[in-house]
């Protein structure tokens, strides 16, 4: 493979934002149909590299080089009309608009009346999506199909409109294991049998050693390496992206002696969910477990008042709420949510501060908040979670995904609660921040907190929960004891 | 560990630079205002005299108070788009009771001030309890509201006013030549919506709201009770500004002046108070009532303007204002996420 010429290659990329620097001296190549993957930390220049190879970013020191020649992009279009598509994280689709409308989006085939040829449109969208292995109606809205579905069709897109090198940021961090299958197929697929070639940018690192035939590790804005991804293992990558030996173990279940429930559902009834029998102890992490779309999430928010449930109780330390509570409610028990969506639950263009006081802010600062008072309400459990850099006055939008966690959940210990509930603690993490977020959970089992961590992510649930309960369809369809042998695989077999 | 803290040292730099360019930002209507003062005082002889300066804030002082109210529904992210009727109405109110009920002050303005909060309330409980967007529900409680005006007044405009409306739109403090009352009221309604949003918890809540309505939910606050909070404001401010406008205007017209609306809303936003919620402030909304201010009455003072051509002048230059806003808030250049 690396005797033909690269078909994109980047040779000394430099680029700085003012007086940071975001990348340095950083290579890059990419050959026909090969699958070259790029992995780092959040912050070690994936992102912005990205952005220099699909045209939003065109002031860098260094050389573009496509089919031999030196190139400037103008512009994502720009990236686009040379054959160089990108599909993001959060996809670019139109939710109403039907199936083949989507991959057809901005050049909709016209009849000779000039209107929308929709027998041609809805025909080769048919073609194309067989041709990937997906038999679908390409009639309906987009919305209808999951969250997969749609994803292919967005590759479809890009693909169609003439891509010859695709880049795929995330491609997997929203989708269910099986949907996580289909696209890993669907990408081998698309370098194998089409010849496309592709950047995957990845935090599952699994994944990556399963799609990729390079490696290529950025770490601080420099290259660390580029393996054959048959000449390497996950752990190497592990210590290459960490620059270190990942941390061996969190630490080990305390051993509580007196059980208390501080959490106990009974019987709850609601649009997403069945049935669900549920208890909690102090000092204690239970593992909610389910795939997207098993009401998990669901039943988390119900937990704080924020999704009906019909019937059944909730009981928060001998306090059983009535079917209509509030989120204040929920607080006023000691009752602690963090959503699976930092940008829905933090404030990002607010300071630190104040993003972590206000479900508390009448305690912290009575009537007349002053600065001070919550400066100094703020800090200290900043302090306690690690927040880096811990500025009490930066925007909490300022930090890296993992500290912006530890922002949403350090807002609840300023008045400490007595449950945790927390959906998604380490989404979009790297191994860093993710075992940093883990230890803070296990930190407060230690200090004899309840915490239910819900997740659709086995490993999360495995590295720290006491026991697992499954949900599977809005039920509850099991539960085990986490003693340390109990394999991902098993755990995913069960639903 | 140390390079990560090399980074993150970094990107903290480059955040304390957006800082400053933040507060740059903020200041661009200021740069509006004072280019127009700059351009109005070589532009005409009379402009810079105290008398006329202080024209102008008797000019703006009906709309300050309804832009005090303004600025609090703005910053919930939602809008206001009774505030005329509103006016209209506290006046019509007011004058049928002094005048054709004979009911002495201050019972009428207590009462007609009251209805505007009420009114103002029930926009509120619309919008959260049926979800009908403020946009519409205050479109409705405008018709509402100058539909009442038009059926309690029959249609006729009240030329006798209570002694309560004459002080607040025409009393003075301190002789002949002291300080106009409505200035004062203008003044105080800023300076305490002003304390509100800056320093209490409440003001929190309402910038909370609007910068992200559900992030405020999950940290429990009770947005529903915010949102009609704001708009409870609105209407009380608007029920204010309808007290001193009939005794600034001696009568009190059953006719609903629609430019008190589109000019609060525009003096609010001009002055850097997002319609998204979550950005701005009073000492914003005052910039803007300014350069409303500036504008109108600079333009009266330049004596060889064709009249006729002034409102499309203050059309343009304002389009110009905002235009500017923009640019330097930096909102006009593509998302770089």
């Amino acid at each position: 493979m690396s005797d033909t010429p690269p078909i994109l290659e980047l040779r000394q990329i430099t680029k700085r934002f003012g007086g940071l620097t975001a990348l340095e001296d950083v290579n890059f190549d990419l050959h026909v149909g090969e699958t070259h993957a790029l992995v780092g930390e959040n912050g070690a220049g994936k992102s912005t590299l990205m952005r220099i190879l699909s045209g939003v970013y065109n002031e860098y020191d260094g050389d573009y080089i496509l089919d031999g020649q030196h190139i400037r992009l103008a512009s994502p279009r720009d990236a686009l009309s040379r054959g160089i598509g990108m599909i993001h994280q959060e996809l670019n689709v139109m939710p109403e608009l039907s199936v083949a409308e989507n991959i057809f989006l901005g050049r909709q085939p016209l009849t000779a009346m000039g209107s929308v040829d929709w027998r041609t449109m809805n025909r080769v969208a048919e073609e194309e999506l067989r041709k990937l292995g997906f038999n679908i109606n390409v009639r309906l809205p987009l919305e209808q199909y999951p969250l997969g579905i749609q994803q292919v069709t967005e590759v479809l897109r890009v693909i169609l409109s003439g891509a010859r090198i695709l880049i795929m940021d995330e491609p997997t961090s929203a989708l269910s294991p099986a949907e996580v299958e289909r696209l890993i197929q669907l990408v081998n697929d698309l370098r194998s049998r089409h010849k496309r070639s592709i950047i995957y940018i990845s935090h599952f690192l699994d994944e990556v050693m399963r799609v990729a035939d390079r490696v290529t590790v950025l770490r601080d804005g420099r290259n660390v390496a580029t393996v054959n991804a048959t000449e390497t293992s996950k752990t190497q990558l592990i210590s290459l992206i960490l620059g270190r030996e990942m941390d061996a173990v969190l630490p080990s279940a305390s051993e509580s002696t007196a059980k208390r429930t501080l959490l106990s559902i009974k019987d709850l009834s609601g649009g997403a969910f069945e049935n669900v029998n549920l208890d909690l102890d102090a000092g204690e992490i239970v593992g909610l477990y389910g795939l997207f779309g098993a009401g998990h999430f669901d039943l988390a928010r119900a937990l704080f008042g924020m999704f009906r449930f019909d019937s059944g109780t909730i009981t928060i330390d001998g306090y059983s709420f009535p079917t209509n509570f509030t989120a204040r409610d929920a607080i006023k028990k000691g009752l602690a949510y963090v959503s699976e969506s930092r940008r829905k639950s933090l404030f990002m263009d607010e300071a630190n501060y104040r993003n972590i006081t206000l479900p508390h802010l009448g305690h912290i600062g009575g009537f007349w908040p002053s600065y001070a008072k919550e400066v100094a309400a703020a800090r200290p459990v900043m302090e306690m979670v690690n927040v880096q850099p811990c500025k009490p006055d930066n925007p909490v939008g300022t930090l890296s995904g993992g500290n912006q966690q530890k922002v949403a959940i350090a807002r609840w210990i300023t008045y400490p609660p007595k449950v945790f509930v927390v959906s998604e603690p380490t989404r979009g993490m790297d191994v860093g921040a993710k075992n940093e977020v883990l230890s803070i959970l296990v930190n407060f089992r230690n200090q004899g907190y309840g915490v239910l961590v819900v997740s659709s992510e086995p490993e999360t649930v495995l590295a720290v929960s006491d026991r697992i309960v499954v949900m599977s369809r809005g039920k509850i369809v099991s539960e085990l004891a986490n003693t340390g042998d109990l394999q991902k695989e098993a755990l995913m077999r069960l639903i | 560990m140390t390079q990560t803290d090399a980074v993150t040292s970094h990107l903290h730099e480059e955040k304390r630079s957006t800082v400053l360019k933040r507060s740059l930002r903020t200041l661009a209507p200021l740069w509006t205002l004072l280019a127009l003062m700059l351009f109005f005082s070589l532009a005409s002889e009379s402009f810079l005299r105290p008398i006329n300066l202080n024209n102008i804030l008797v000019q703006i002082s009906t709309l300050a108070i309804l832009g005090a109210g303004m600025t609090f529904v703005l910053l919930t992210g939602q809008i206001d788009l009774s505030i005329a009727s509103m006016v209209t109405l506290v006046g019509i109110i007011n004058a049928h009771m002094f005048v054709n009920m004979g009911i002495p002050e201050p019972w009428p303005s207590l009462a007609a001030v009251g209805v505007a909060t009420l009114l103002g309330l029930l926009s509120g409980l619309a919008t959260t309890r049926f979800r009908i967007p403020s946009f519409m529900s205050t479109l409705a409680m405008s018709l509402i509201a100058s539909g009442l005006a038009t059926w309690i007044s029959q249609g006729r405009t009240f030329f006798k006013i209570s002694e309560v409306a004459a002080f607040l739109g025409s009393g003075r403090i301190g002789g002949p030549d002291g300080l106009r009352v409505l200035t004062v009221v203008a003044a105080l309604c800023l300076l305490v919506s002003f304390l509100v949003l800056r320093y209490t918890r409440f003001g929190r809540y309402i910038y909370m709201t609007g910068a992200n309505p559900s992030g405020a939910r999950l940290a429990g606050v009770n947005t529903n009770l915010i949102f009609t909070a704001a708009l409870a404001i609105s209407g009380f401010c608007g029920g204010l500004a309808g007290l001193v406008n009939m005794g600034r205007l001696g009568s009190a017209q059953p006719q609903v002046i629609d430019s008190f609306m589109i000019d609060t809303i525009g003096a609010v936003v001009l002055g850097g108070t997002s319609l998204n919620g979550g950005r701005g402030g009073i000492i914003q909304t005052v910039i803007g009532l300014l350069i409303y201010g500036t504008l109108r009455n600079g333009l009266d003072n330049i004596q060889q303007l064709d009249p006729f051509m002034k409102e499309f002048i203050t059309g343009v230059v304002l389009m110009g204002a905002l235009i500017i806003n923009l640019l330097f808030s930096g909102r006009s250049v593509r998302d770089r996420t």
